[in-house]
């Protein structure tokens, strides 16, 4: 399609500045046809949710001009958005799981008749939901229960929400992050029946291959700001990746920690084999994840967040038992055990919210520096916890991981999220574990505190631990693993040593731009063929 | 008929009428207690709520000749509905203020103004009454009774539709028994029933969509608040004809355990305060018969929470199948 | 903004919560005090009497006259604020500790009626010198209180029972239960009315001071509170229950034993309970009555709350419970007003002490004010 007609949206050089300082989004600007489906990707971080959240009224422009049918648009709230025209998909899906579709889709402008206003007019909101879905292609029942829907059919009863009250720009935020494949397709089918009856649609998600599947231009962000776009089919997926992924590896990371090269030690302390885990109903959320780690090993997990490492960090950890499968050290099975068990066989974690799964914010650093080790000797004996030995413990992890706080008595919560990473950190790596799962570590930590906590990993690997290292900062992982593996749609699609590897070649397969068979990391398997190495598209 | 049948089912009649009566400030309470839970706010209050209509229901019509001379006779049992139903919506009032305003915990408010309700009354009595105990001294009227004319052929009938003693089944045990079906097309039908549902299950959602939250919240506590006071009147106004010290006796708490038992439904609700009004009546009747009277009213609270294991039990057997 | 300033902001914030947290609590009870006062004043001739009476009434008086010197009169009414404050203090750890793990107990009534009917079944029933029957009703009577409490526990880890519901279920149980015992196999055939048997006197605890009922349970309180803090903060269970109330999913994740803990919570608080039957049945009654007033376990919900679940704090809260309480009866004696006016200032107490923004948005509103004044 091209854009003869005149743009239905534009945004001219719209920056959002946050009062914490955060540029979210960065001089954007961007032309949208009417009919066109147009997708805006970027890493997560990229501030694709921010420009989602100012198109729809949450927030508002620090800075540039949003033009609706070439009229200046103001929205200061969700409620003039939908007037103007705009409607949400959100990634969280908004429905009532008791009430029907009918009901969900007219919630809250329900047609009514008589009795003050009050009396539903089914039969007038059965009739607006069935020709709406008829028009648009979805298979809907207006009487059913959105709570005995599937996930794609309850999608399907967000999306005609927005048009039932008249959107004419929709915009979904990552729909297809909780689809199976087949449900995917469906909804691409629907979204391009939309845009063929003149709607836009504005597509937000990370994958390469919806951009090829339904999309006519797309968008790049990264950092804020627009680093590529354009009509779909004029560039190579390898391309695209390159805008979404590409950067320079900070100089200052690799040179002061040491790696293993690749091939030592070559015994597995640590291994996978097969971790399945099907959900209640019955999508496959991991999907025969088998890896080997050995002793002194850091492997790292590449991967666009939501495709299964959370689900593979709480396997391990032992929060929840996969479907098939089991993981074991030197032999030890500690899945499916329960927390307890996984700890006592050494396994230890750190968790991707801090402060929800992390620590205890109202409790002080003592409390929340003993809670892995608090039943054993030397923290208590026979249930009677010392004092002495709790306030030493923490004085020595606030020591090695250099927090400078008040005293080990402060309430964790007043800690900045870098000193309480550290406390989380230290605390793990206090309980001397053979195995360690670090989700996210340096996620919203300044740059100090994360340069300790790298340290403390690097000592922790040392001293004979493996280390399963989750993070979609690929500085990070480059830096720090010794071998890398992607992950993509609950799989492992690829598996690399560190030095061999470069953030674009990563993010091919992150962003599935690049694929492979499903791969396993077992120490003995071959390393995932790098691309021949392409024209390097010019990195803005 | 035979004598046999003939008394069998004038017994018949007469318990499921003197059921129906002991049901009532049940059902109205647990009615109201639904109507919360269901915008999610669990109303533990019901009690106390219960008692202070009741006793300004008492007071007021018992005064309403000295307050309003001009007034015809006939409406002070009504001018006294009204205050109690006012009482009883002020301390709701107090409550979802405390709740949805300055943050306080529901259930934790909801005890105290139990507690509140509990000394307020009982205070009041003994100033404006001078009696601790109740307010027998005063010569408070009742709301009336609605009488069905029966022929006299069909005994039963006469019984199960006017009681005992042939007076007349008291108008807001009709109310109850209205109240149900009403609240249950309510809830299905109308717009804020639905947005009420919508409220209790999905506040988020219910936000995006453009609901009035809190007005939704507020509606559904002064709701309850209503229907809980007009258990209460029925209790001061037509179960007996005074006012005593603590006249509820857990029948607040007894209306929550409904709504548990019920699972949160209407109709559930309605057939779980039909159980309780039953087990007390059995218990009189049982107790004639040498089983303490202790045992039946042990039987109510049993039940819900055997009915709370069995659903906590499928729940479980559903889990690990999957 | 600027991070500097950011964080003075942030800085300025903590300050006014803590100030506003150490004036809460006095300014809550003058608040409610006062709305007691006006009622008094409503609805009796000599209002201000009436109030001093209330807050002053309970105290022993101190008189001297030359043949005996300096004497304490009074003591009685003294005693008897004693002892509601011993049993209120029980049941206001037994409902403190299942808070902390953010159990909404109700359960207290029932596990003290429970432990009195087993404290009274072992003194009648079981032969022996005091020295050994008397540490048998206590282990009789905890025991049944750790059981009862820990029942409701039980139906909530493995079936998510609502603890609300269940424990109110199972005081209404426990209850009749009681009376069908009392009025049944326990009944005293002499008396006039349905009582059990007066327990042995050799099994009824030994007075501290004469012409009350103020046992050596006033000695007994404080080691038991103590063992509860103690419990909360020294052992491991404390620490599991604390976490857990504070921060469930972080105990997930750590291997801390979260049912456990729910659980044990609640049977603890059906220990401590345990303590205030004993207290009623072997010290107060002497013999249990079958229409012995529920809904002091609502009463010690209240202490407990006054108290923020501390247990250090418990017995102060429960003495001016109690204090109050005694209080209003002698203004209730020798005045107009009778004395649920100070079941009203408790409730009212407990209203505002968990409405959580009332001070601040109050602080902001009079701020606002001033603010305005000042243009």
């Amino acid at each position: 399609m091209s854009i003869s007609l005149p743009p239905v949206l534009v945004l001219q050089s719209v920056s959002k500045l946050y009062a914490n300082g955060t540029l979210a989004n960065d001089n954007v600007s961007m032309e949208i046809a009417a009919g066109e489906i147009h997708a805006v990707i970027g890493e997560n971080g990229a501030g694709k949710s921010t420009l989602m959240k100012l198109l729809y009224g949450l927030e508002q422009p620090s800075s540039g001009r949003i033009l609706l049918h070439g009229r200046v648009c103001v929205l200061r709230d969700p409620r003039q958005a939908i007037a103007a025209g705009i409607g949400l998909v959100p990634q969280h899906l908004q429905l009532v799981p008791s009430l029907t579709v009918t009901q969900n889709v007219v919630l809250g402008s329900e047609p009514t008749r008589g009795l003050g206003q009050q009396l539903l007019h089914s039969r007038a909101a059965v009739q607006a939901v069935s020709t709406a879905a008829q028009r648009f292609g979805f298979q809907l029942d207006p009487y059913a229960v959105v709570g005995d829907l599937s996930v794609g059919a309850r999608q399907r009863v967000e999306i005609l929400k927005t048009l039932y009250r008249g959107a004419r720009i929709v915009m979904l935020d990552e729909p297809s992050a909780v689809l199976s494949e087949q449900e995917a397709s469906a909804l691409f089918a629907s979204l391009r029946r939309m845009a063929e009856q003149g709607l836009t649609v504005l597509l937000i998600t990370h994958k390469i291959r919806e951009i090829r599947t339904v999309c006519d231009r797309f968008t790049v962000l990264r950092g804020g700001r627009v680093t590529g776009g354009g009509n779909a089919q004029d560039f190579s997926d390898a391309a695209i990746s390159a805008m979404i992924v590409g950067r320079e590896l900070s100089a200052t990371s690799s040179a002061t920690l040491t790696r293993r090269p690749p091939g030592q030690n070559a015994v597995a302390l640590v291994g996978a084999h097969g971790l399945t885990v099907k959900r209640a109903d019955g999508r496959v959320v991991l999907n025969g994840v088998s890896f080997e780690i050995a002793a002194g090993e850091i492997l790292g997990v590449a991967g666009v967040e939501g495709n299964g490492q959370d689900v593979l960090a709480h396997v391990l950890c032992g929060l929840r038992a996969p479907s098939q499968g089991h993981a074991d050290i030197e032999g030890v099975v500690f899945t499916s055990r329960g927390v307890r068990r996984a700890r006592a066989v050494g396994v230890a974690a750190t968790p991707e919210d801090r402060l929800h799964d992390g620590v205890a914010p109202a409790m002080s650093i003592i409390d929340n520096a003993m809670a892995v080790q608090y039943h054993q000797a030397p923290l208590s004996r026979r249930g009677w916890l010392d004092l002495a030995a709790m306030r030493g413990l923490a004085r020595s992890i606030m020591a090695r991981c250099q927090v400078a706080a008040a005293a080990p008595e402060a309430l964790i919560g007043t800690l900045s999220g870098g000193n309480m990473q550290k406390i989380v950190l230290g605390r793990e790596i206090a309980s001397a574990p053979r195995f360690l799962i670090a989700s996210q570590p340096t996620r919203g930590v300044d740059i100090g505190a994360a340069q300790v906590l790298h340290e403390q990993l690097c000592a922790l690997r040392d001293t004979g631990a493996a280390i399963l290292l989750i993070s979609a900062d690929l500085d990070e992982l480059l830096a720090l693993s010794d071998r890398i593996m992607v992950m993509s749609q609950g799989e492992i699609v690829a598996h690399f040593p560190a030095q061999q590897v470069d953030p674009g070649v990563l993010g091919g397969y992150m962003t599935g731009a690049l694929r492979a068979a499903a791969a396993a990391a077992l120490l003995a398997s071959p390393f995932t063929a790098l691309p021949a190495p392409a024209h390097h598209e010019e990195q803005a | 008929m035979t004598p046999e049948l003939l008394s069998g089912g004038l017994l018949l009649a007469g318990l499921l009428a003197a059921m129906l009566r002991a049901a009532t400030p049940i059902l109205l309470a647990a009615l109201g207690g639904l109507v919360s839970d269901l915008a999610g706010s669990v109303n533990v209050a019901l009690e106390g709520l219960m008692l202070v209509a009741a006793f300004f229901g008492v007071i007021v019509s018992a005064h309403a000749g000295m307050w309003f001379p001009q007034l015809a006779p006939a409406w002070y049992p009504w001018l006294g509905c009204l205050a109690g139903l006012l009482a009883a919506l002020t301390l709701t009032g107090v409550l979802a203020v405390c709740h949805l305003e300055w943050g306080a915990d529901l259930i934790v408010a909801g005890i105290a103004v139990n507690i509140l309700a509990a000394g307020l009354t009982v205070f009041l009595l003994a100033s404006l009454v001078g009696d601790k105990g109740s307010t027998a001294a005063l010569n408070s009227p009742v709301l009336p009774s609605l009488h069905w004319p029966v022929t006299a052929d069909r005994p039963w009938l006469n019984v199960l539709l006017n009681g005992a003693y042939g007076q007349g089944h008291h108008v807001l045990l009709y109310v109850a028994l209205l109240g149900a079906p009403l609240l249950a097309l309510f809830l299905k039908y109308t717009r804020y029933g639905i947005w009420l549902r919508a409220v209790g299950e999905n506040r988020e959602a219910a936000f995006n969509a453009g609901i009035p939250v809190r007005q939704v919240q507020y509606a559904a506590l002064l709701l309850s608040g209503v229907l809980a006071g007009l258990g209460g009147i029925y209790l001061s106004m037509g179960y007996l004809s005074l006012f005593q010290a603590d006249m509820t006796a857990g029948r607040g708490f007894l209306a929550l355990a409904a709504i548990f038992l019920g699972a949160r439904s209407v109709a559930g609700t309605f057939c779980a305060a039909m159980l309780f009004g039953a087990s007390t009546v059995l218990a009189t009747q049982l107790g004639a018969q040498q089983i303490p009277t202790q045992l039946v009213y042990m039987v109510p609270p049993l039940v819900t929470l055997l009915a709370l294991v069995a659903s906590g039990a499928r729940r479980r057997a559903k889990a690990r199948s999957s | 903004m600027s991070e500097s300033t950011a964080q003075a902001l942030i800085a300025q914030q903590q300050r006014r919560q803590i100030l506003q947290q150490r004036w809460r609590l006095p300014l809550v009870i003058l608040a409610s005090l006062a709305v007691g006062f006006a009622m008094t004043a409503m609805v009796s001739e000599e209002p201000l009497q009436a109030f001093l009476t209330l807050l002053t009434g309970a105290l022993p008086r101190l008189q001297w006259s030359p043949e005996e010197g300096w004497r304490l009169l009074r003591m009685v009414r003294f005693g008897a604020v004693i002892e509601d404050a011993v049993t209120l203090t029980f049941l206001g750890l037994a409902v403190a500790l299942p808070f902390r793990a953010r159990q909404f107990s109700l359960g207290a009534d029932g596990q003290m009626f429970l432990a009195a009917l087993a404290a009274a079944a072992v003194s009648l029933y079981v032969p022996g010198p005091a020295f050994v029957v008397l540490p048998l009703v206590f282990v009789a009577a905890c025991a049944t209180g750790f059981a009862w409490g820990a029942l409701p526990g039980v139906l909530k880890t493995r079936y998510q029972a609502n603890e609300i519901v269940t424990t109110l279920m199972l005081n209404l149980i426990a209850i009749q239960f009681y009376r069908l015992l009392v009025s049944g196999c326990m009944r005293d055939p002499g008396a006039g009315f349905l009582v059990t048997p007066l327990l042995p006197d050799r099994l009824i605890l030994p007075l501290l001071l004469d012409k009350t009922n103020v046992t050596v349970m006033l000695l007994l309180a404080p080691l038991v509170v103590g063992l509860a803090w103690l419990l909360l903060m020294r052992t491991t269970w404390g620490y599991e229950i604390r976490l857990v109330g504070q921060a469930p999913a972080f105990a997930r994740q750590a291997g801390v034993p979260v049912e456990r803990a729910m659980w044990l919570s609640m049977a603890c608080g059906g220990f401590f309970a345990a303590f205030a039957g004993v207290h009623v049945s072997n010290a107060l009654l002497k013999r249990l009555p079958v229409d012995l007033t529920p809904g002091l376990g609502y009463e010690g919900l209240l202490v407990a709350l006054l108290a923020r679940n501390e247990p250090r704090a418990i017995p102060f809260a429960a003495f001016m419970y109690a204090y109050l309480r005694t209080g209003a009866q002698a203004m209730e004696r020798t005045t107009d007003v009778s004395r649920e006016v100070v079941l009203v200032i408790q409730a009212l107490m407990i209203l505002l002490v968990v409405s959580e923004r009332l001070l601040p948005r109050l602080a902001e509103a009079w701020r606002s004010l001033v603010q305005r004044g000042a243009r």
